[in-house]
């Protein structure tokens, strides 16, 4: 069953503080977490934020070093909007959209350190690339959150191949890759003036803004605000101690997660 | 228990007319998923899509307009489209409507369903359900439909093609009466299954 | 590389039988969004199939008037092999998979109901191990199923053939890399139909009949695990 409400009717709803699914402003919806969902990944994890479903994959292959950061393994990321994910999903390259999701996922990652990327280091000219991959597989609002979560859940849970001479080794007994930080991100989406945490595909199509805030317990380590639309600065500071409080419930819905793999 | 058919599968020898059904060899096997009650030689698809039907009352959306059209979104394979030269209504994109099926037919290179006498509905909610649900929503002389009204006080229009408006009320008991009623419509004695649920839940 | 043995004291690596199919776990109706979906776990495969539509044809002159056309896309995630990341963007195998597989559900999709539109067919295969096209038909089976979309039959498909002198049903990565001839087949069961078939390496005719009938013997279970997860969407708790 689908719902779909006029601008009208959001607009009055969200003047009683009420949203259509009837959680609060700030409330995320249930989420859930599986990790080592595609073994034959090195690292992957599964994530639901509502109907929002999540799937991230991380695989490692033998590569060559940034020339800027020779001692250091590289990480990549791509996301794919899969086309079974949504109507409004096309085939083909990805879009604008597609790639802001990735490149901003990727920045809370990197700036936050998850990677120990010193521990990538192979020998002169030859590190380890952690190839991450984020498939959307049901779009219902909010996919950076999911697909942080998912990266996360994925790259702590990730095992480290083996180099035996040219050969890489990727199954038996293998250590975790080395991490050294942990981050969540908060999206809030600006309707008019109200802001709602982990907008749903419906409040999507209404948002005139929108603000993702990823943190860890004492870090802000990245942000992206898009649409044409604006927050105000006491806006953005409110949100910012918002996403504190929420990350630090997604760490540790993440940690659990992680743990029990 | 019920016996849940699946496409391919042999209904009966000899030929029977229901939608989600065809004929090979003089049997009639299931194109759908559904429910064949042999008493009655009947077959209740339970997966389907609305086969859009002179009459049919339906809702749905205005997306555009153009010169002499404007064209409606009934969630369905085939657009709707109300021909500004026989209805004299002045409707905007967004506005929500009902209206009449007049027919079926190819216009400019595309099948539509050509509609008559839209009626534009005011604010509410929408929701979209399976067309195959919606006998079921509104009940054997409306008996669903009307209790789900009287318990919720919502103005609610179920259409044909799977959209219903619902406006006033307690719009959240009345959609999730209909969430329901879409998830088990093929069980027995759900109209006092909700009946309970609205008594329960309402106010 | 030398070849390695696929088959040791009577058996196949794995242990099983060489008419055993791997285990087969279907679920209907999991990506919500879509007009019917379904998720299949075979062996270590595991496929995700969703369908959408009848829609409105875009670019409109791709619009077949008499009926409804096709569209289907098989493929990869970079991260569902054993081996390295697979680089995204289509290629030539997946390509030719697309169409054969797409092929299979012209033949059953009733798609003169539906004129002037496009149904789309979407087989991501998350991960894999030998036989995804056939998972991937398999699954896309149920989700049409699942979708309401009318069709004449609900197709399963399989893929084995030759590994040494021995006849095997079902091959997983290995066996399918070094298999003396590989059968991929897909089957309308109820109206007998061959929708699928594919076939490479080296085969006599008698050979070719037995491995039809060890895929007729090996049928019942597949449709059983289609079926089930068909009627598991009617079953109601309370």
């Amino acid at each position: 069953m689908q719902i779909k409400v006029s601008k009208e009717y959001l607009t009055e709803l969200l003047s009683r503080q009420e949203r259509v699914d009837q959680r609060g402003f700030f409330d995320y919806r249930s989420i859930s977490i599986k990790t080592n969902t595609i073994p034959n990944a090195e690292g992957s994890a599964s994530v639901y934020i509502g109907n929002t479903y999540v799937l991230a994959g991380v695989k490692l292959d033998v590569g060559t070093p940034m020339p800027d950061k020779p001692d250091e393994g590289v990480l990549v990321t791509s996301a794919e909007l899969l086309p079974l994910a949504s109507v409004e999903y096309e085939e083909g390259p990805p879009s604008p959209e597609a790639v802001e999701f990735a490149r901003v996922v990727d920045r809370g990652i990197r700036a936050a350190e998850v990677i120990d990327t010193e521990s990538l280091f192979i020998e002169e000219n030859k590190v380890w690339n952690v190839y991450l991959d984020i498939y959307v597989l049901n779009y219902d609002g909010n996919l950076f959150d999911a697909g942080t979560l998912a990266s996360v859940a994925a790259l702590l849970t990730t095992r480290m191949p083996r180099l035996e001479g040219e050969q890489v080794i990727r199954t038996g007994d293998l250590p975790r890759l080395k991490t050294k930080g942990i981050v969540a991100s908060t999206t809030f989406a600006k309707i008019g003036n109200a802001i709602l945490l982990d907008p749903t595909g419906l409040e999507e199509s209404f948002m005139n803004a929108r603000l993702t805030i990823a943190t860890d317990d004492e870090y802000i380590h990245a942000m992206q605000k898009g649409l044409a639309g604006y927050f105000t600065r006491q806006e953005i500071e409110k949100l910012i101690d918002t996403s504190f409080e929420k990350s630090k419930m997604l760490r540790s819905l993440i940690s659990k997660a992680v743990s029990g793999d | 228990m019920v016996e849940i058919v699946l496409p391919g599968s042999k209904i009966t020898s000899g030929i029977i007319k229901a939608d989600g059904t065809y004929i090979e060899n003089d049997s009639t096997y299931a194109s759908v998923v559904g429910i064949f009650d042999e008493e009655k030689r009947h077959f209740i698809p339970l997966e389907g899509l609305w086969y859009p039907k002179e009459g049919d009352r339906v809702v749905g959306t205005i997306v555009t307009r153009r010169i002499s059209v404007y064209m409606v979104d009934l969630n369905s394979p085939y657009k709707g489209i109300i021909m500004t030269k026989f209805e004299h209504s002045r409707l905007e994109e967004g506005d929500i409507i009902e209206a009449t099926v007049r027919e079926f037919k190819e216009f400019d290179d595309a099948m539509v369903v050509v509609l008559t006498r839209p009626k534009r509905l005011f604010g509410g909610v929408l929701l979209n359900i399976k067309p195959t649900k919606v006998p079921r929503v509104i009940g054997k002389g409306n008996t669903m439909i009307d209790q789900i009204t009287q318990a919720t006080k919502c103005s609610i229009i179920v259409g044909l093609n799977g959209t219903v408006w619902l406006k006033g009320g307690d719009i959240n008991l009345a959609t999730e009466a209909i969430k329901t009623i879409e998830l088990q419509a093929h069980v027995s004695g759900l109209t006092d299954k909700i009946k309970n649920m609205l008594e329960k839940k309402g106010k | 590389m030398q070849k390695p043995e696929l088959i040791k004291d009577g058996k196949r690596l794995d242990g099983r039988d060489f008419e055993e199919l791997r285990p087969l776990k279907i679920v209907a109706g999991i990506i919500k969004n879509a007009t019917g979906s379904a998720y299949l776990e075979w062996g270590n495969n595991k496929v995700l199939a969703a369908v959408y539509g009848p829609k409105e044809v875009l670019p409109k002159h791709l619009a077949d008037p008499e009926k409804a056309i096709v569209k289907c896309r098989y493929a990869m995630a970079p991260f569902s092999s054993l081996e390295e990341h697979g680089r995204a963007g289509p290629n030539r195998r997946a390509t030719e998979i697309s169409k054969v597989t797409k092929e299979v559900f012209e033949n059953l999709i009733m798609l003169e109901k539906f004129p002037s539109t496009e149904i789309d067919i979407f087989i991501e295969i998350l991960q894999s191990d030998g036989g995804t096209r056939s998972a991937g038909i398999t699954a896309a089976g149920v989700a049409l199923a699942d979708s309401g979309i009318p069709i004449r039959d609900i197709p399963f498909a399989v893929a084995g053939g030759k590994i040494g002198d021995k006849l095997a049903i079902d091959f997983n990565k290995i066996e399918d890399n070094y298999s003396d001839a590989d059968i991929p087949i897909a089957i309308s069961p109820n109206l007998d139909r061959v929708l699928l078939l594919q076939m490479d390496g080296k085969m006599t005719k008698e050979e070719f009949s037995r491995y039809l009938d060890m895929v007729e013997r090996v049928s019942k279970q597949i449709i059983s695990a289609q079926k089930n997860a068909l009627l598991e969407k009617y079953k109601v708790n309370g």
